[in-house]
């Protein structure tokens, strides 16, 4: 099952998940964390909205892509 | 409601553009290749945006404000998995399933499991999750109409159901990405745009949450640390359960699977899903914050609120829904534009109105194009024998267009749930029922014919009979179907159907008789990266 899947799918996935559940983990263990100030705003605006909404996706999309793209670029140069 | 004349003309504007780009293409959507695939060459950021105006849907530009509104902070994480469930397309359908370019959703299932009755079994879940999603792209083009015209509801149903009819019918896929691509960006600059007006009236994302606190004091509160902010997002089981309503649709739901199809090459397909999710990433930042105002703006500023028999945003919307004469279940998918209509300014609102008939349009077309493909190409074509779909594609493909609009226009004049509700059923519908012989198809060799069957056709009826069993005897689907009422357990959507269905698959695929070797061959050993 999944042979031959890039192994840096899986490491997205442990970055994307591990992000979000540990946050939510923390949200649902310490009374108030989200309205916790950080870098000046309720933390939950950071590392919920701006990060795990889009920074985190748009690198995780970034390196699929294009670690993708160098392994066959490296595949062609080997062939050549 | 009267028409302001600044919001007519954002719409007319965006009218222009959609119809200037429909022309201006016309000519590509002559013969089969060019309807259904686009020709397959359209780049990657093309292809990206109109893979974010597709995806979302006013389940999205609508839904996902008006359920911030109602379940408060919490429901951040759904916004959170959707957006973070994308990137995972990339490498696990995306670019296998360019590099095998199919011309519909139900080739590779009656290609890798080796029988043309596969288009069949998986057409039936695929069909109804599609009208549903045409159904709620017709309410949500109608709710903006109804904001555009002031007219009544029925009325916006019939013109928004002639605005995405022409639309579609004129289209085919090469008009529909084009002018997709152009909406995608449109939905963004507006979301975005709002945010920073919200923001901005606050004084700051702090003057904001304290603003919002000052109106709910619950608004921020997860489970077991505090009173939760709704009864639903009581225990973890509501937070996760969102979390995974939407999360896998992006790899696997028809209506964007077969925008992978239209790329150039698999390069293509892989950065398309990049700029969807920086597109898209976006869009949900501005919607969090839309929706995190969305109550203190309408309690606060919307006129209406001076009517003293109108004591909360609720009470409002209730009022407007009667105003307008809104038929069904739609109630508080009006909250977003009432709370930019709080706002009082008309340019703001033109915007919006833009971006959120740009967001439904392009979703109405996009499972449109797939419905015609499989009732038309599919199942008259391949499954029954007709030569009219392959002789007479655009024909065949502009019938299908006036019947499945015609049928969603009918059931629009009474919506039968909110949009996001709608949208919720015919994803966990999809995902537990076509999702897993469509995932392991591509990934494991041991995925057999009769486990996709029976998966299929098994997952459709009980995630959908649980579903409806849960919403007609709880009051809600968001409840466990088989709960005591007295104590109730929260399972959005009945979600964990979609753990089930993997579950359930792979167990099948074990005991049953694996697939020819030269199928597996070609359609998974085949379609893996190249080493």
């Amino acid at each position: 099952m999944f042979k031959g899947m890039p192994k840096i799918f899986w490491i997205g996935m442990a970055i994307m998940y591990g992000w979000c559940f540990l946050f939510m983990g923390l949200e649902m263990t310490i009374p108030g964390f989200p309205l916790k100030k950080f870098l000046g705003v309720p933390a939950c605006y950071i590392y919920n909205m701006i990060f795990a909404l889009w920074i985190v996706p748009t690198i995780i999309s970034y390196i699929f892509f294009k670690s993708e793209e160098n392994r066959e670029a490296l595949l062609e140069k080997g062939g050549n | 409601m009267e028409t302001n004349p600044i919001v007519l003309f954002g719409a007319l504007a965006y009218f222009a553009v959609i119809f200037g780009i429909g022309w201006y293409t016309r000519k590509a959507s002559t013969d089969a290749n060019e309807f259904y695939v686009a020709g397959r060459k359209v780049g990657p950021f093309v292809n990206g945006s109109a893979l974010a105006a597709t995806y979302f849907s006013p389940a999205s530009f609508l839904g996902l404000p008006a359920f911030i509104f109602l379940l408060g902070y919490p429901f951040w994480w759904a916004l959170v998995g959707i957006i973070g469930g994308m990137p995972i397309a990339t490498l696990l359908t995306a670019a296998p399933l360019r590099k095998y370019a199919p011309t519909s959703f139900t080739d590779y299932y009656a290609d890798r499991y080796d029988t043309k009755w596969m288009r069949l079994i998986c057409a039936f879940p695929t069909v109804i999750c599609g009208f549903t999603y045409v159904i709620l792209s017709i309410i949500g083009t109608a709710l903006f109409m109804l904001c555009i015209l002031g007219v009544p509801f029925t009325y916006s149903v019939i013109i928004a159901s002639a605005v995405v009819f022409v639309y579609i019918f004129f289209g085919g896929m090469v008009a529909t990405t084009m002018s997709t691509a152009f909406q995608g960006i449109a939905m963004t600059v507006a979301s975005v745009t709002a945010a920073i007006v919200v923001i901005h009236h606050f004084g700051g994302l702090n003057g904001l949450t304290d603003a919002v606190i000052a109106n709910n004091a619950n608004f921020f509160n997860l489970p077991y640390v505090a009173k939760a902010s709704h009864p639903l997002m009581n225990m973890w089981t509501g937070v996760i359960g969102f979390f995974f309503v939407w999360h896998f649709g992006f790899s696997a739901m028809p209506y964007t699977v077969v925008r992978f199809f239209t790329t150039q090459d698999i390069k293509a397909a892989r950065r398309s899903v990049f700029w969807a999710v920086l597109i898209g990433g976006l869009m949900y930042m501005g919607l969090i914050v839309i929706g995190t105002g969305t109550r203190v703006l309408i309690e606060n500023l919307h006129p209406l609120m001076a009517d003293p028999n109108i004591g909360s945003a609720v009470a409002l919307l209730k009022h407007l829904k009667a105003q307008m004469a809104v038929g069904g279940a739609s109630l508080t998918d009006y909250s977003m534009i009432a709370a930019m209509d709080s706002l009082n300014n008309p340019w703001l609102l033109s915007i919006i109105v833009a971006g959120g008939l740009a967001i439904a349009m392009a979703t109405a077309a996009g499972w449109t194009m797939v419905l015609n493909v499989i009732l038309g190409r599919d199942l008259l074509g391949k499954v029954f024998g007709m030569a009219w779909p392959e002789e007479k594609p655009v024909q065949c493909t502009r019938v299908m267009t006036v019947i499945i609009i015609g049928v969603c226009m009918l059931f629009s004049f009474e919506p039968p749930g909110l949009v996001l509700d709608l949208s919720g059923a015919a994803f966990i519908i999809i995902l537990c029922s076509v999702g897993p012989p469509l995932i392991f198809g591509l990934w494991w060799e041991k995925a057999t014919t009769m486990a996709a069957g029976l998966t299929i056709t098994i997952m459709t009826f009980c995630s959908a009979g649980a579903w409806l069993y849960a919403k007609f005897t709880l009051g809600s689907a968001h409840w466990f179907f088989l709960s005591d009422k007295a104590n109730k357990i929260s399972t959005p959507h009945q979600f964990y159907w979609v753990f089930i269905g993997l579950a359930f698959f792979i167990i099948l695929s074990l005991v049953t008789k694996p697939c020819k070797e030269e199928v597996i061959q070609k359609y998974v050993i085949d379609l893996r990266p190249e080493r």
